[in-house]
């Protein structure tokens, strides 16, 4: 809350300070370019949020359906049976109100990061809370009334603009 | 049992890149410092009266004793080559067609870290080089308002 605090110790610069050459500085850039090899669940995952869908992938043994998909099962380390796609709407199992951006910006309308189990992924368990639930944001909705328990539903880029990346779905929203 | 297989239209690789940036202030004695060397013209040591040690770049406090430095004096622009070595890679690790000449030059009892402009063969330890400044109207207040070092004649 260091909104509420009205002085700081210490001489603060701003950017007009800068800009009007009162503090010399040096500006620098990282160079921080990187490729991630998205493996064979995540690539087959990545490749069907192109195509509008959302991949799990089951295991026979212990019949569970996880979301992304993996190529092994965590709980009983068998390879797993079959990709299934799994619906696009599904419940809200936590979520946050944050007013701050990546970069640590004030924003006045709150971003709202949630973790939503997906409607024919394995359901949560005391042990499987990593299993059916995807972390993405909600939109079109009211800061105020975001429950536990919400029904929602993604909203997707339209197709030509789909790149095959989670922004796919642009956020999801109550049914 | 096999393996589940990788999806022919997967992307093999997520690509991205971390915005990292950062703004470097030099600090109090810094700012000092870099001010005469870009409005002056002047590399700036500090003296310690207590120590006897004359520090290059100037500083605020004594390392040795903690005793505040507010004897600052103009070191001039010639001092002595304490080392020198020729780099043959960039900073990524990447071969340099033309090897770039680093050495310390020593003032006082401390020194410069930076590029020098000569002809290798001619160098020898102890010799005296002298900063080349940029003009002052292209001087923005950073160690590369010194060009480069050069052999005085």
């Amino acid at each position: 809350m260091t909104s509420r605090i009205k002085n700081f110790p210490g001489t603060s610069l701003s950017e007009k300070d800068f800009a009007d050459g009162k503090a010399l500085f040096v500006h620098d850039e990282l160079k921080a370019d990187y490729a991630w090899d998205t493996g064979v669940g995540i690539g087959a995952y990545l490749a069907s949020l192109k195509r509008g869908q959302i991949l799990g992938a089951r295991c026979d043994h212990c019949r569970k359906i996880v979301v992304p998909p993996r190529t092994v099962c965590e709980w009983c380390f068998k390879p797993m049976s079959e990709y299934v796609p799994v619906q696009d709407t599904g419940t809200v199992n936590t979520f946050s109100l944050c007013y701050v951006t990546w970069d640590v910006q004030r924003i006045t309308e709150p971003e709202i990061p949630a973790v939503i189990m997906l409607d024919g992924a394995s359901e949560l368990s005391e042990s499987s809370v990593i299993m059916g639930g995807i972390m993405h944001k909600l939109g079109e909705v009211d800061p105020k009334k975001v429950h536990i328990g919400m029904r929602v539903q993604a909203v997707w880029k339209p197709e030509s603009e789909r790149e095959g990346a989670i922004t796919d779905i642009l956020y999801f929203k109550p049914i | 049992m096999t393996l589940l297989e990788r999806d022919p239209q997967a992307p093999a690789a997520w690509r991205g890149n971390l915005p990292v940036t950062s703004r470097y202030t030099y600090g109090i004695a810094g700012e000092k410092f870099f001010r005469a060397l870009k409005d002056e013209g002047k590399i700036m040591g500090a003296e310690c009266p207590t120590c006897g040690i004359t520090y290059v770049p100037a500083r605020a406090f004594c390392e040795r004793c903690l005793s505040e430095l507010t004897e600052w004096t103009d070191v001039g622009l010639v001092g002595e080559l304490h080392t020198f070595t020729l780099v043959f890679v960039d900073y990524d690790g990447r071969p340099l067609y033309e090897p770039e000449l680093v050495g310390f030059v020593s003032f006082g009892d401390g020194g410069i870290v930076h590029k020098l402009e000569a002809d290798p063969d001619t160098l020898e330890i102890g010799m005296k080089m002298e900063a080349v400044l940029k003009p002052k109207t292209k001087r923005t207040g950073s160690i590369l308002d010194i060009q480069h070092f050069k052999p005085v004649k």
